[in-house]
């Protein structure tokens, strides 16, 4: 086995590959978990006729429709930087939408073009990526019945924490009425 | 053992000689030795598989009650395991396949598992298309430092899967050109199979997995000019009936010879299709735009040519009469095609008599090399044809239900033939 330096070496440096890319991606996240902006996204209630999905919840936002100026400029399926700033209320509101990252602002982040009117009507609406929020596999179905069922109740706000830097976004919590989901359930359904 | 009483009573009644007595007994005994490993291979790599899953399942329960950290910190544990035998494999096992194929399944597994954790801890949406690329350029690797080929069959499924992904996205994505590039680079591994182990399992399903693979892929590339993958569906089925034909080492069995169960039954299967009228007064009405930018045409045009210089290394030193029938059907078709852009219903029935050719020729064969398998395939290409002429034309049903019976009668009378040929002789 005199020739099996070479590979050793080499499975080395994969491993170092195969260690570098999840750290980095994770580096990523934490990094705007700890410094970036808070956000609150206000949740609509979508007719939940697919949301079993498994240990997760399908979220969607109230504030994912833009009007632009130029649809004929936009095609469903291109990345679209969204710059926030926030309504009286503090929660989260599109300031603006554009094709280049805007420059000198860090409270933006990349959001996917869904679907682009071309009745004139000049709105996009955009697919955010922080719209699934895992849970345990057990709640997941118990929590989701919960959301929904404080979504249709209108004194409710149901909301889900984001943080923002630099493109990047990051889905902290699910919270209604300010309480996080999970704990809501702890405390018997949250009655 | 029973060979080896079989051997001692051929010796004992002097129809072996000691010496051959000895080799056959060796003969046997290294048969035996090579099956017993294949099937330690076998349960070596599904043992990995559902090990790696069930961790992975473990993990996946995304367990509330831990911290973030201490979740991240658990993705990364069958990674680490995997890392570990693996290297150990390097070092003290690289000659045994076992061990190699199983940790290295084992790390494969792990490196997406680890990927997927990390998504879902940090509510990562789906994006199956960049995940799947990362994984396997991640994967990639192992197949040459771990000399595994159960990683590289893992690692074409997975490409296949993300060039459908990309391709058939309902976004208007770019076409996914860096499938071809990941092909590519697992070639050097098939050849080496190819030329070192022709007989192994592994070979095999790489001659089955590579075709597969090619056939899904090309599907992805569609886009305004869909119609020009018709001709390359049928260079892509030329070319693998070609390979299958003559360029594959000559001990593979019929049955792993994927190319050839692909490519034949793939090109009368396109054949049939286009049997039908749709698709050419179509094509007569938007006749296909030939500009040079399109994936369609570069595929079509890159895979004819590379029919057509197979077929001329498997022809040019035979006559021409020995030429199979459906080799030449990807040439036919671009005639064919081109024909069908001002004169459909031509192209209609040429293509119907082709297939009535095809079929005739193929049971001509197969009576003359008393196979039955051939023989039949012939007659069920006569069948299928008239089962689609069934729907599209105008005949009474007597004359539909005449061919019918004079095709079912065919079968039987051709089998008993046949049958009755081979007992005589």
């Amino acid at each position: 086995m005199k020739d099996a330096k070479p590979y050793l070496l080499a499975f080395l440096a994969l491993t170092l590959i195969q260690w570098y890319v999840p750290l980095h991606m994770i580096y990523k996240k934490e990094k705007v978990h700890k410094t970036g902006r808070e956000y609150k996204f206000r949740i609509s209630p979508v007719d939940p006729i697919d949301f079993f999905r498994g240990k997760y919840i399908a979220l969607h936002y109230q504030e994912s429709t833009v009007k632009t100026s130029d649809e004929q400029n936009w095609t469903a399926g291109e990345i679209a930087y969204v710059l926030l700033t926030t309504d009286e209320q503090g929660f989260a509101k599109i300031q603006s939408v554009s094709k280049e990252e805007p420059k000198g602002q860090s409270n933006f982040f990349k959001a996917q073009v869904a679907f682009v009117s071309r009745d004139g009507s000049n709105t996009l609406r955009l697919s955010y990526p922080f719209d699934r929020f895992y849970m345990q596999e057990f709640k997941a179905n118990e929590a989701e019945q919960l959301y929904w069922q404080k979504l249709r109740d209108t004194s409710n706000t149901v909301y889900a924490l984001v943080g923002i830097r630099d493109g990047e976004a990051v889905l902290k919590d699910v919270l209604i009425d300010g309480v996080p989901l999970e704990a809501l359930l702890i405390n018997g359904k949250g009655e | 053992m029973s060979i080896r009483k079989e051997i001692d009573e051929l010796l004992r009644a002097g129809l072996i000689t000691e010496e051959t007595a000895e080799k056959l007994q060796r003969y046997y005994q290294a048969k035996k030795q090579t099956s017993s490993n294949r099937l330690f291979t076998a349960f070596g790599i599904l043992g990995a598989v559902l090990v790696g899953l069930g961790l992975i399942l473990i993990i996946a329960h995304h367990w509330d009650e831990l911290s973030r950290t201490t979740k991240t910190l658990l993705s990364f544990f069958p990674l680490l395991i995997g890392q570990l035998l693996c290297a150990y494999t390097l070092l003290k096992k690289r000659n045994n396949a076992v061990w190699r194929e199983s940790t290295t399944v084992f790390l494969f597994l792990a490196i997406g598992a680890n990927m997927a954790l990390i998504s879902q801890i940090y509510h990562l949406p789906e994006d199956t298309a960049a995940f799947l690329l990362s994984w396997m350029l991640l994967g990639l690797p192992l197949v040459y430092i771990m000399n595994s080929s159960m990683a590289s069959l893992l690692f074409l499924g997975g490409i296949t899967y993300y060039a459908m992904l990309q391709g058939h996205s309902s976004y208007a994505k770019p076409s996914p050109y860096l499938y071809w590039l990941l092909l590519l680079s697992i070639i050097p591994h098939y050849r080496k199979l190819c030329k070192n182990r022709p007989q192994s399992n592994f070979t095999f399903f790489h001659h089955w997995a590579i075709p597969l693979s090619l056939t899904f892929a090309l599907s992805s590339i569609a886009g305004e000019q869909d119609k020009l993958l018709f001709i390359a569906y049928f260079s892509l089925f030329g070319v693998f009936y070609i390979l299958g034909d003559s360029f594959l080492p000559p001990s593979t069995k019929p049955a792993a010879n994927g190319y050839k169960l692909i490519g034949s039954p793939g090109t009368v299967m396109l054949l049939l299709l286009l049997s039908f009228q749709w698709f050419w007064k179509g094509l007569e009405n938007s006749p296909p735009q030939f500009f040079p930018g399109s994936p369609e045409l570069l595929a079509a045009i890159v895979l004819s040519l590379t029919a057509a210089l197979l077929l001329y290394h498997q022809q040019k030193d035979k006559k021409l009469r020995e030429l199979k029938p459906l080799t030449t059907a990807f040439i036919f078709f671009i005639a064919v095609f081109i024909l069908g852009t001002s004169f459909s219903s031509l192209a209609v029935l040429l293509i119907n008599l082709y297939l009535l050719v095809i079929g005739s020729l193929t049971i001509r064969n197969g009576a003359r090399q008393n196979q039955l398998s051939t023989l039949n395939y012939g007659l069920l290409i006569i069948a299928a044809l008239i089962i689609c002429r069934f729907f599209d034309t105008k005949w009474s049903f007597v004359t539909k239900g005449i061919l019918f019976v004079l095709v079912g009668m065919s079968f039987f009378f051709a089998n008993y033939l046949m049958i009755k040929k081979r007992s005589a002789t």
